[in-house]
């Protein structure tokens, strides 16, 4: 169980990203996040594994605090959490297997990973996690050669590497074409089935409404709603993003998934 | 033009006030910008044109004023067409904008601006077809067309003798004959002056073989006897290996000689070449070679040293680094600026400087590469660290990697490829360059170049724009392969 309390982040410059939020997320959970740009989507998932580190609030997992955490054991503790991007992250200049073993760095021992020598049990989940996203074909390529898609699906099969008991994902879909969209998701939402908590940020409300067991809002770092997907109606739609808004779907057609 | 009440008033007056002072038309009309740019540039233009084309014939030297016009015109008096054309541009403008509103196109005053520039530039650069020699072109280029790198291996067969030049009023000369391995060289008379006929014979040598006959002075510079004194004279010997043949003491023998009634020893040489077989390279293309080398080497030591420099260096001058508190970015402002300003003093210049400090050859060569690598390096390792993606390093991060593995798994792969790539591109520049600081006395093959070209050896400076053209190329593809690998 993750619980966050009272999460405030003021950003040096003085912009407030997010203002007092508090919420609980159950293992399990298909947790998604929505809101405008600029609504503290990306600062709330960067502050569960602390990437950013909050100004004010505390955030606690299975009773160990996060937001308190020192240094080795904030290191114990993002192991445990894989992380999706929305530009992915990879390293574009390097292979495509040695962007997968990076997920491993947090369990390799550390001098041992500097010289870039793997236990071979570590290389062989490797392939597996690239077998799983169905890219193992790929492995010795660079990464920039790769498709959108097909880069994302390195990203995730990354976090696999970390054997997560959580996912965050930024946005793993607003990079790619809508179609791509879900067959991305299609992997998060099977590691969701295995048992692997999900915490996913979302643009496109039929997305939400495919995948997402509970739903958060944010608007100018404020949490507006807080429920079952099926509760984001046409007046809370208008709420959360403005009066202005008209509803886009990725997909018009449902994949085959 | 957006004014919001055009100010409509006479083209005639507006014209007399422009005619009166460029751009006084304009202003009147509360175009001040135009009037002001007008003026000013009527005013360069006027300068430049007044500075360069001061009139050569004063105009009452002349009784007839028509060919003193015409003859100031023709001097440069013409570029005065110029400013006079604006001036009357800038009439029509001001009349045309004071009567309609509307500015006539500033294309016309470009172009006299232009036409001034490109005309006065034209004449001050002193570009003169005519000056060129085809002749003086082949001189130089003919020898070229032989480089001095590799010859036949062949065998010298060489006979001399001494010859007295010229004969001395108290002295008796001494007898002009020589025997060497059953070799015999003779001259007579034992003594002559300048220009006089000599006979000189030679038996023993290889029969009906092409001999060279040459004459040594007694400083021991070499002169031709053929042709007009400037022609190797080739003799056969018999099928006895002999030859007698009439040659003329060269008529620059005596240069620089103090004493011209002083009788000197001159040589006069007989060789013969056989070939051996095979191929040899010249002492030339060994000097061609050497210097090569040590150009490229040079490089290569210059880039070494420059790398370690400039890797720390980079980091002081990365905005995205220092940019955070005032400190750093003072650093970074400083650092920067010494960058800046290095990097615009040429090697070539550098090169000048350590010649006087630690002295001719490949050394002060290195260290002016090095010096101008360093800075150039550092330029452009900063903008790669300036453009490390932030991405890849939060998402090292994001696995639970400590700081040294962020390092080594997010931030070296970005910038070690584009390092390598410039680094590379740095050397193949310090090659070409350390081939041209060689001609102030940095070492390396330029500085044989430039020997050379002075005392006009023209095959082997042929044969070093062959070995330079080589390299060059050479280097240029495979810096240019391996960059498109990394990149």
């Amino acid at each position: 169980m993750l619980r966050i309390q009272n999460l405030t982040k003021v950003y040096p410059n003085g912009t407030q990203a997010l203002k007092d939020v508090s919420f609980e997320v159950k293992d399990g959970e298909f947790l998604v996040v929505i809101g405008l740009s600029g609504s503290g989507k990306s600062t709330l998932l960067r502050c569960i594994n602390r990437l950013i580190d909050p100004t004010e609030g505390k955030i606690t997992w299975d009773d160990i605090d996060i937001t308190a955490a020192p240094p080795a054991e904030l290191r114990r503790i993002r192991r445990q959490i894989g992380m999706v991007f929305q530009q992915f992250n990879l390293v574009k200049r390097s292979s495509v297997m040695t962007n997968v073993m990076n997920g491993r760095l947090g369990y390799a021992n550390p001098w041992l990973s500097l010289l870039g020598i793997w236990p071979p049990t570590d290389k062989q989940r490797a392939v597996k996690a690239l077998e799983r996203v169905g890219i193992a074909d790929k492995a010795s390529s660079r990464a920039d050669a790769l498709s959108g898609g097909q880069q994302q699906r390195v990203g995730i099969a990354r976090a696999l590497m970390q054997e997560p008991r959580l996912v965050l994902a930024d946005e793993p879909v607003a990079s790619l074409d809508p179609v791509l969209s879900h067959s991305i998701l299609h992997y998060l939402e099977q590691l969701n089935k295995e048992g692997m908590t999900v915490i996913c940020s979302l643009h496109f409300l039929d997305l939400v409404h495919r995948y997402a067991t509970r739903v958060i809002a944010l608007k100018d770092g404020i949490k507006v709603f807080e429920g079952l997907p099926a509760e984001i109606d046409r007046a809370k739609f208008k709420e959360i993003y403005g009066e202005e808004a008209q509803e886009v779907r990725a997909t018009t057609v449902e994949a085959s998934a | 033009m957006k004014e919001s009440e055009p100010a409509r008033r006479s083209p005639l007056l507006a014209g007399a006030l422009s005619a009166l002072l460029p751009g006084l038309g304009h202003v009147s009309l509360r175009q001040w910008y135009r009037g002001v740019a007008i003026l000013l540039s009527f005013l360069v233009l006027t300068g430049i044109v007044a500075w360069y084309a001061e009139p050569l014939i004063s105009w009452d030297s002349s009784i007839y004023p028509l060919l003193a016009f015409l003859a100031w015109f023709k001097f440069g008096g013409f570029w005065y067409l110029a400013p006079a054309g604006m001036w009357l541009w800038n009439i029509w403008d001001a009349a045309s904008l004071a009567g309609c509103g509307r500015t006539r196109t500033i294309l016309i005053p470009l172009l006299f601006g232009m036409m001034a520039a490109y005309g006065i530039g034209w004449q001050l650069v002193e570009v003169d077809f005519s000056a060129a020699s085809l002749d003086r072109a082949m001189a130089i280029i003919r020898p070229m067309l032989y480089p001095d790198m590799v010859e036949e291996r062949r065998e010298l067969n060489r006979m001399w003798t001494y010859v007295s030049v010229p004969c001395s009023a108290t002295e008796t000369p001494p007898q002009a004959r020589r025997e060497e391995d059953g070799k015999v060289a003779s001259a007579t008379p034992d003594c002559a002056k300048l220009s006089e006929a000599l006979t000189v014979s030679v038996s023993g040598m290889w029969p009906d073989t092409d001999t060279i006959v040459w004459w040594e002075t007694a400083i021991g510079d070499d002169k031709p006897l053929g042709g007009n004194e400037n022609a190797p004279l080739i003799v056969r010997t018999d099928a006895t290996g002999s030859l007698t043949v009439v040659i003329h003491v060269p008529s620059t023998v005596m240069i620089a000689q103090p004493d011209p009634s002083l009788m000197l020893q001159h040589r006069v040489y007989f060789d013969q070449y056989r070939p051996l077989g095979g191929y040899q390279i010249t002492s030339n293309g060994g000097f061609v070679l050497k210097g090569m080398m040590e150009s490229v080497t040079m490089a290569l030591m210059a880039t070494t040293l420059s790398i370690l420099l400039a890797i720390p260096i980079s980091f002081l001058a990365a905005r995205n680094l220092m940019g955070g508190n005032p400190f750093t970015l003072f650093i970074y402002v400083i650092t920067r600026t010494i960058l800046n300003f290095v990097r615009s003093i040429e090697a070539l210049i550098l090169a000048i400087v350590f010649v006087i400090i630690v002295g001719l050859g490949p050394f002060a060569g290195v260290m002016a590469l090095a010096v101008h690598s360093v800075v150039a390096l550092a330029k452009l390792y900063s903008e790669v660290i300036e453009g490390i993606d932030p991405g890849p390093i939060e998402a090292v991060k994001a696995t639970g990697a400590n700081w040294l593995q962020v390092a080594r798994y997010g931030v070296i792969p970005q910038i070690v490829p584009p390092f390598t790539a410039f680094t590379i591109y740095r050397w193949d520049i310090n090659v070409r360059m350390s081939i041209i600081i060689g001609m102030v006395g940095g070492g390396g093959i330029g500085q044989y170049l430039i020997q050379w070209i002075q005392i006009n050896e023209m095959g082997a400076v042929g044969a070093a724009f062959i070995a330079i053209a080589v390299v060059v190329i050479t280097l240029d593809y495979l810096s240019a392969k391996v960059r498109e690998r990394l990149v």
